[in-house]
Parts: structure tokens; sequence; C-alpha cells
């Protein structure tokens, strides 16, 4: 407890700077022409009559909105505010500036225009109706802070009807950073995926797609337990049918995962588990020293509740755990999705990929976690951190290139070229930035 | 793998088939308020199936696992006073476990009953579950069933 009082005090005043900087700025992000404009004249190439002739273009091929405009390089950040991380359901005005900050790292660490678009739609088919009709302007959609399990199903149909990637972060993006930290700690601690018990304690949109992704990444889903508010899911719960109704996203999970039909909570879970991945709610008593102490020994302890997790990572080794990751960037190993989700659409973005498949994803999980191998795994260091500038054009190359291999793509190149033009529009990005700032003409922060 | 077998139901059975029963009932609560289950649905369930088992109009399946009963499938032969066929098959109660479903064991069991509920003498087969029941109506539109009869319901309380 006494570490968590200065930490308490960084929040609180990170709270009050972004209050003041936010209004001081006027929010977070903004367009501006990257073209030249020389005079008043130039607004005829740029505008009309000019741009007739680029629309009639277009007109005859729409796959050319990919060449002449700048759709290539533009997603939406889109979400309807009912579970804005650690804040629930706010609604969409009070999500626009997390969704401001989104767009910044995707600005910053991936290069890609990324337009925070909260709506007012709760409905799942007008909001699929209203997403779907934005594909003329884009090239991918980022979903973010849906509630589960509505967003299971929103993905799942936006997936099946738009021919650009769509993108859940909360689910794919937290399962492929979990599946990349995975990666290396089962590496350290000298496991093999598919041999590995995996237990995961929280049942919603991360949880869920980490069971799937996992399993296609070669984990045994018999060798897999979920733990939710009332235990161990297992086939047999009494709560199977109305999951069937609600939630059939959580029900498949129940019925391929325990294998050994475990019964209990988390602590019969843990009995013997090589690794938790906690992904529930606000600790630090949600996991006990006791549950963990039960784990097998070299045990990997993921807590990734923010902003405390479900038991402090001191706890954790005290009771034995070998690696411990968190969601903070104040302890070692932040499992964070801010190391992926730029990447991905950088190398989406740049092949006009037409989706992300799970195999996109996992080849992203792959490069990110033989990325921190090259700098040298330790108990401390399985991922790499949101400052290993190398790691985004790295992933989005990869990416790119599996785009390829999965004839996902609309536009062919090498990885070569792919790391090289990804490396290109990052560092603009990151430059445009540093000269805005230097320049005064982003004024620095007030003063207290 | 142990196999599944189907048999009609014996005393022995009531207990874990009765378990069956109110969990189907409770999944019937997920489409209507009107079918909220009662406190004693498990004793009025093992009730329900003794009676059934000792009538000579009703028919009890059950699937059996080992020493578990994972389905069961409950229906009776209704006279149709007014129409021709005379006399109905009607299934009243059908359930199968989660973990034995998808199997085409369903599937076993309708085929199962409609012959015994023939030998009863039904010359028609039908079933009854919530309107709502999505699930059902695909499970029997795919077994070339059709809807026959609508119930509407308005509370009066």
């Amino acid at each position: 407890m006494r570490r968590s009082l200065p930490r308490a005090k960084a929040g609180e005043e990170a709270s009050r700077k972004a209050v003041r900087y936010s209004a001081f700025y006027g929010g977070k992000v903004a367009t501006m022409p990257k073209v030249p404009i020389r005079s008043l004249d130039d607004f005829s190439i740029w505008y009309t009559p000019g741009v007739a002739a680029v629309s009639k273009l277009i007109q005859r091929d729409v796959e050319l909105s990919f060449e002449y405009t700048n759709r290539w390089n533009s997603i939406a950040i889109i979400t309807d505010g009912s579970r804005v991380l650690g804040l629930g359901k706010i609604g969409p005005e009070a999500a626009l500036p997390v969704m401001e900050g989104k767009s910044l790292i995707y600005k910053y660490l991936g290069g890609v225009d990324a337009y925070p678009l909260p709506i007012r739609v709760t409905d799942v088919e007008k909001f699929v109706d209203t997403v779907s009709s934005l594909e003329p302007a884009l090239g991918g959609i980022n979903l973010e802070d849906i509630e589960s399990p509505k967003c299971f199903e929103i993905l799942e149909r936006l997936k099946g009807q738009m021919a650009i990637p769509v993108w859940h972060d909360d689910q794919q993006g937290t399962a492929g950073v979990i599946l990349a930290a995975i990666y290396n700690s089962l590496e350290l601690t000298e496991r093999k995926i598919g041999e590995t018990r995996i237990t995961l304690l929280g049942s919603g949109a991360a949880n869920i797609a980490a069971v799937r992704l996992l399993g296609e990444a070669g984990a045994d889903p018999k060798k897999m337990i979920v733990v939710d508010s009332k235990g161990i899911l297992h086939p047999g719960r009494e709560d199977m049918d109305q999951l069937l109704l609600r939630n059939r996203w959580k029900y498949e999970v129940a019925l391929e995962t325990n294998g050994g039909r475990v019964t209990g909570g988390l602590e019969e879970a843990l009995n013997g588990a090589d690794v938790l991945v906690a992904a529930a709610a606000p600790g630090p008593r949600v996991v006990k020293k006791r549950e963990i102490a039960g784990m097998a020994r070299r045990a990997i302890v993921f807590l990734l509740a923010n902003p405390v997790p479900e038991m402090w990572p001191g706890e954790a080794i005290a009771a034995g755990a070998e690696i411990v990751a968190t969601g903070r960037s104040d302890f070692p190993n932040q499992v964070n999705n801010s190391i992926l989700f730029p990447g991905i659409f950088r190398g989406a973005l740049d092949v006009r990929a037409r989706t992300i498949t799970d195999g996109m994803v996992i080849a992203a999980a792959r490069e990110i976690a033989r990325f921190a191998k090259e700098g040298g795994l330790s108990q401390r260091r399985i991922i790499p951190t949101m400052l290993d500038w190398e790691v985004y054009p790295r992933v989005a190359a990869t990416v790119g290139v599996k785009a390829q291999e999965e004839g996902e793509a609309r536009r062919r190149a090498s990885k070569e070229e792919l790391g090289r033009h990804a490396r290109e529009i990052i560092g603009r990005s990151r430059k445009m930035h540093r000269v805005l700032v230097e320049k005064r003409i982003i004024p620095p922060p007030p003063p207290r | 793998m142990e196999e599944i077998s189907v048999r009609e139901a014996r005393r022995e059975d009531v207990e874990e088939a009765a378990n069956l029963v109110v969990r189907m009932k409770r999944l019937n609560n997920e489409f209507d308020p009107l079918f909220t289950v009662v406190d004693d649905a498990p004793e009025r369930a093992r009730s329900y199936l003794t009676t059934s088992l000792e009538s000579k109009s009703s028919l009890v399946l059950v699937a059996v696992k080992g020493k578990s009963v994972v389905g069961i499938l409950r229906a009776e032969v209704r006279e149709r006073t007014f129409y021709k066929p005379t006399m109905g098959g009607n299934i009243t109660d059908f359930y199968i476990l989660p973990e034995h479903r998808r199997k085409a064991l369903g599937n076993t069991m309708l085929e199962r009953a409609s012959k015994a509920l023939r030998k009863l003498g039904a010359q028609v087969v039908t079933a009854e579950f919530p309107a709502r029941n999505e699930i059902a109506v695909k499970f029997y539109s795919k077994r070339r069933f059709r809807a026959l009869t609508n119930i509407y319901a308005e509370s009066t309380e």
C-alpha cells in the first residue's frame, strides 16, 4: 500500500492537467491540409473545378478512392460510449476525449489519420447500418469501448459486410498483446503453448477474444479455464441457456474450454495452472495470494485491470509467481494495446487490406514477442514498451505480408518495402508534430 | 467416449429428468415473463413426470450417457375433436443439456418420439414451445414442421 500513494497522487495530478490542458487546447486532434497552397489559385486544383476530374475517375472505379484521396490512411474510431475505460456507460459526448486520445496515439505511433467518432446509437441494427454507411470514406474502422456482448455481434456483423478492416481494440487488440506477452513468458519459463494450462479471470470482451486467439495460436482450449463472477465456466452451469440467448460467444467458450470440467471458483481454477490472465475488475484484492500460491511452479500472472490491478504485482511475486505483467506503465511488463494497434492498422492500410484476420493478429503478436526477445528477455521485460519505436513499423510490415499471404490485400509489397514505407509515414508524422511544437504553432501547455 | 442411448424413461430416471424439465422451463422464462417459473418447480416436475410415466397417452423418452440423463422428451397423444387426422401426438417438453447438443441427438430423439407416438395412435406430430424461441423454430422448420396454431396472451393482473 505504501507504493500506491505516490501513484495515486500522480494520477490526481494527471487528471488536473488533463482538464486544464483540454480546455486550453480545445481538444487533442485536428485535421490539416497536406498539400501545398501557394496561393488561392491552388484552390482550383484541390477544390472546384479541378477536383471534378478526380471525382469522375473514382466514379468509374471506386477502388481509385484509395489512390486519389486520403482514404488509404483514414480510419474512424467509433464508440457508443457504453463501456468507456474504467468509466462505464458515460455516453458518446463524454467518450469523445477518450477517442481523441486514441486518435492521437494512432497518428503519433502509427501515422494513421484516425477520426474520433462517438455516435448516439444504442441499437445493434442501427449501429451496424450507421458504421457500414461510412465505408466509402474510410480505409478501416476501429470500434472502441462498446459494452459486451453487444460488441461481439457488432464486430461479427460489420466484419461480414464491410470490405475494409473492422477492428475492435478491446477484443482483438487486447487479445493480441496478451498473446505476445504469453509467447515470451512461455519461452522464459520453458513451456510449450499446447501443453500450458491457462486460467482466465473475467469473461468480458478481452478474455473471450483471448480464448479464441490463444486457441488459434496453438493453445489447447480444453486446458483453458474461464472464471467469471459466478465461478468457473463449464457446460453444466445453470445459466448456460441464458448465455445461449444473451451471450452466445461466452456460451461457446463454456462449451469449448475446461476439458477437465473443473467446477468452483478462482482457487480451483488456479490449482496447478501455469498462466493466469486476469482482465476482470480493478483490485487490489480481486486475486488473493493463496490463489496464486496454488499455481504451478514458475507461474505466469497477468493482472490487467486498470487503474488498479487485480492484486499488486509484489504480492503475486511473494506468492510464488515468476513473471508478472499489468496494464500499467509504472510496473514492469505493461501489457498495453498501444504496442499493437498502431502497427496493425499501419500494415493493414498500406496493403489496402479488406479485413484483419486472426492470422494477422497472431503474426503481429509473434513479431512483438520477437522484437522484445532481440532486446533480451527477462522477468521484467517480456514485451516492448511504447518507447520502442521500431516495433511499430516491424508490426506493420509483418501484418502487411500476412494480409497478402491470406489473400486479403488489395496491394502487393515486400516486407522490406512495407517496413520502409511504415518508417517513413510514422517518422513524418512525429517530425510534423515536433516541428509544430518547436515552432510554437502548438504552444507549450499553460503554466499552473 | 461413452455412447449416448435413447430409451423410454423409467422411474429411476425421474429425479434427473425432472432437473432437465426445470432447466427447460427456466429457458422458456427467457422468452416471456408469462413463463416465470414457480418456486416449487422441481417437485412439480417430479410429479409431472411420474404421472406421465403412469399414463398410457403419454410418452417420456430420455437420452442417457452412462448413468446420467442428458436429454428428455415428453409428449402426449390428444384427440383432435373437430379435425382430421383425429389423433395427434404433441411434444410438450424437449430439452438436451448444452454439452450434448449439435451431435444430432435432438434428431434421434425426435425420430424416436415420432415412431412411438405413431404406435400410440398419433397420425400427426406437433410440438409446442414459446413463440419467441427462434432456436426451436429453426429446429422444427428444418425437419419440415410448420406453424399450426398461435396462442396470444395478455396478462389480466
